[in-house]
């Protein structure tokens, strides 16, 4: 244990992905962790890209991006405190679908995906309140990008 | 014999009777949206008009018709009364062809108001979509013009894309002033550098310190108020602390022609601005 | 005048003080109509007209339908003559008398282009004195719902209350039922009970007469009238329960409210749409529907607009336009928002049902949807949802199709 896990245990139970895990689960995901303070600018991730890392967002923003030839880096979302990205680490087959880059100096908790999936693979338990976090973090996103794609605010949509 | 026979005019209040008004100024907002602010013409009118943050106005274009436009002023300026209007239809397009010093008609104010009595000693979240943010800013003017009164407050702002955004000029007053304003757009336009996603995203992560204990009044299209709403009884926020301003096909404004209805609700008198769970168990019926 | 019981305050002609009934022989019903026309009301009532009984102006007694009765079912109406002179032996027919208080179409507005810009005004015309003669007791009940809807909110209709405060109405009680008659399920007849200037009873040789008002107190004082014999009122009792023994059909309004509000989803609704063609035929007849619009009407020069209300009807598509589109863009929706309406949502804004059970929505139905087996039907499977799967009725409570 390094003079960082005591801090980062702290910041990572402060975040709202955390919000309700045990103690020893916490102390678990923690030794797949590390903690990163990344200034504006910084690309955590690249779209495509094979990449072992999932990121929980302590402070600041990351702002995702996707690239269209023609249109190249086209940003779709906003993630802040409390979210989740990276998440294709822990689930599917690993190759990020977004570009990462943060959009202000950020505090973020990487944890190591295939650290996370060994730990899951031993404590069931801990296993199911991980997976039901990211679940509800995609589930979040899902809402949003609907509502995004239904253009509310296009002609239709606005109030006159 | 009964003989009461009251005639129209000789009833002072009329209800059918629109006073003039003058365009007295006209800024542009965003493509296709501009701030009319009109005066009336009438001393004695324009001095006992008032008006609550939430309520509308039928703004009459006489060959063309009424259109039902929320009030977007401050409400403890008398005078000049700015309504924020979107192009959509006729009477909208064709107002947007009129230039200051022609005259229309008001009927008003009409309509249930935003809860700003009940904001007092507490925590408050604003959260607006696209032109939603217009019958919302008279509830900020109204919080700001006594800030010590309320708790923390906050205005969440959606729009479709950057140049969407209304009223940006007046962000960092409202800030300055003691207001937290979150803004966040759909999609994103060259140089943005803020926020992309729905308003739900913000609502999500937005810190709450005493839900139980917070209001909520929102405005915008129905799909986004819907899950604004649920977004904000899952974290924690009591049903009878949420607030929407729905919106119906409104013809006379004055509950006798029935157009506005929505369930057992008349929009024009029972609402724009309603408590979420006096419609909660309709809010979802499809094509009520 | 004096208005009589203060306690009737949402209502024009309240009971006043019950007086004796009066009898009026059969020819001088002349003499009532004369009466009337020269206190200067314009005395409206039924008349025979376009094979239907519809109100129009009566300037004479012999303008009424004499010897005349109606068949009604749903879906048909016809006119067959009688074997008697009865003046008023047949129901209700296709108009109301919303037709009078609520005009079909009216100005309620005007806009002037002036130098110093739009100028708007609102009618000035002295509003007509109506006699109503021949108002059943479903239709005074209508006239108290509509009396709320126009005058009893937070904005008055200028418009109705003139007319309605301007009226005399006489009612008749009724003597015989139509298959679509409901008014008992609605507890708004056969009787009339209140809401009228006078009501009549009508006898073989006449009519009995009681008074409801101040005012037709004094009218009557004017009238060739006599005290009913006691044979006179008995023959008016049989006449009036004749009325109550002819109504057949029922509707079952216990929890009405809560038994459409809870099936806004029932596939009933889905049903009805197979056959309602949408055509407002229902709202036109029904004497409470108050649905308008108003639209702009220029003169030649454009500098002169009327703003003119007309009837409109929730069945209209176009009724619920808002953005794009209407709300309301099925039948299904559209006829659900009438019923629901009338018989449910009417209660949490005016604190009654809207229906008074004259049947006329039955009988004008060119489909003959009868709206009180509609509920009927709704009532006999509640609780399902169109379109939905069988869903295991041990895991969420509900009753397995």
């Amino acid at each position: 244990m390094t003079m960082e896990q005591p801090n980062l245990l702290k910041i990572l139970s402060e975040t709202r992905f955390a919000d309700g895990l045990p103690n020893k689960h916490l102390q678990s995901i923690c030794r797949a962790a590390r903690l990163l303070r990344v200034p504006a600018g910084q690309r955590l991730f690249q779209e495509g890209s094979a990449e072992d890392e999932i990121f929980v967002i302590s402070s600041g923003h990351v702002r995702l991006t996707m690239n269209v030839p023609g249109r190249g880096e086209v940003p779709f979302l906003t993630a802040g405190p409390g979210d989740l990205i990276g998440w294709s680490s822990v689930i599917g087959e690993g190759r990020m679908t977004a570009t990462a880059v943060s959009t202000e100096d950020s505090t973020l908790i990487a944890l190591s995906g295939s650290r996370l999936r060994e730990l899951c693979h031993g404590d069931a338990d801990l296993g199911f309140e991980l997976m039901k976090r990211i679940a509800q973090v995609l589930s979040q996103r899902l809402l949003s990008t609907r509502l995004q794609l239904l253009d509310l605010f296009g002609d239709a949509g606005a109030k006159s | 014999m009964n003989l009461a026979a009251a005639s129209a005019t000789a009833n002072p209040h009329n209800p059918w009777l629109a006073h003039t008004v003058r365009i007295d100024r006209i800024v542009k907002e965003t493509p296709g949206v501009a701030t009319y602010d009109l005066v009336f013409e009438d001393a004695a009118v324009r001095k006992k008009f008032t008006f609550r943050p939430g309520q509308f106005n039928m703004l009459y274009l006489p060959g063309l018709g009424e259109i039902a436009i929320s009030i977007s002023g401050d409400p403890n300026q008398t005078g000049r009364v700015p309504h924020t209007i979107r192009e959509a239809g006729n009477v909208t397009r064709t107002l947007a062809e009129l230039s200051v010093g022609s005259t229309i008609g008001l009927r008003g104010p009409f309509g249930a108001w935003w809860p700003v009595d009940e904001c007092v000693g507490r925590d408050v979240v604003l959260v607006a979509g696209g032109i939603g943010l217009a019958p919302l800013r008279p509830v900020i003017y109204d919080l700001l013009s006594d800030r010590e009164r309320y708790g923390r407050v906050t205005l969440v702002i959606g729009a479709r894309e950057p140049a969407a955004l209304l009223y940006p000029s007046e962000y960092d007053d409202w800030i300055r002033a003691g207001l937290d304003v979150q803004v966040t757009v759909d999609r994103s336009v060259g140089t943005w550098h803020g926020n992309i996603g729905m308003v739900t995203a913000l609502l999500h992560r937005l810190p709450l310190p005493d839900p139980g204990n917070t209001l909520l009044l929102t405005c915008g299209p129905e799909v986004m108020m819907w899950y604004t709403v649920q977004g904000a009884m899952e974290r924690g926020l009591k049903a009878e602390s949420l607030y929407v301003s729905l919106e119906r096909n409104m013809n006379c404004a004055i509950g006798l022609c029935g157009h506005c209805q929505f369930g057992p609700q008349f929009l024009c008198k029972d609402g724009p601005v309603f408590r979420y769970d006096k419609v909660a168990s309709i809010f979802k019926v499809d094509d009520l | 005048m004096t208005r009589s019981d203060a306690n009737d305050v949402d209502h024009p002609k309240s009971g006043g003080t019950r007086q004796l009934t009066r009898f009026l022989d059969r020819q001088d019903l002349e003499v009532l109509i004369q009466r009337l026309t020269d206190d200067g009301y314009q005395v409206v009532g039924p008349t025979v007209d376009q094979g239907a009984i519809v109100y129009g102006d009566i300037t004479t007694s012999a303008d009424l339908p004499i010897g005349w009765t109606d068949l009604q079912e749903a879906g048909r109406y016809r006119l067959q003559r009688r074997d008697d002179d009865a003046y008023f032996g047949y129901v209700v027919g296709p108009h109301s008398w919303k037709k009078y208080l609520f005009p079909p179409v009216t100005v309620v507005a005007s806009a002037d282009r002036t130098e110093v810009g739009w100028q708007m005004s609102t009618p000035d015309e002295t509003p007509p004195r109506y006699a109503f003669l021949g108002v059943r007791a479903c239709e005074l009940a209508a006239m108290k719902i509509q009396d709320k809807v126009f005058t009893g909110g937070p904005f008055v209709d200028p418009i109705y209350q003139a007319r309605r405060n301007a009226a005399f109405v006489i009612a008749v009680n009724c003597t015989q039922a139509a298959p679509t008659c409901f008014c008992t399920s609605m507890n708004t007849g056969p009787r009339c009970s209140s809401g009228f200037d006078l009501a009549l009873t009508e006898v073989v040789d006449g009519f009995l007469v009681e008074v409801g008002s101040d005012a037709g107190n004094e009218l009557i004082q004017r009238l060739p009238v006599t005290e009913a014999t006691s044979k006179q009122l008995a023959r008016g009792e049989t006449s009036r329960q004749q009325a109550v023994d002819q109504i057949t059909k029922r509707m079952d309004t216990g929890g009405i409210q809560s038994l459409l509000m809870d099936n806004l989803r029932h596939p009933q609704w889905q049903d009805l749409a197979t056959r309602c063609l949408s055509c407002t035929n229902c709202t036109m007849v029904c004497p409470t529907c108050f649905c308008s619009s108003v639209s702009e009407v220029s003169d030649l020069t454009g500098d002169h607009i009327d703003r003119e209300r007309s009837w409109d009807s929730c069945f209209n598509i176009d009724f619920s336009y808002m953005n794009g589109g209407p709300t309301r863009n099925s039948i299904a929706s559209r006829y659900r928002q009438w019923l629901t309406h009338k018989l449910a949502t009417w209660h949490d804004q005016f604190g009654t049902s809207g229906c008074v059970g004259c049947g006329r929505c039955i009988t004008w139905c060119p489909v003959g949807i009868d709206l009180t087996q509609e509920v009927a039907a709704i009532r006999s499977s509640p609780g399902l949802k169109a379109d939905d799967i069988e869903r295991d009725a041990s895991s969420n409570g509900e009753a397995a199709s």
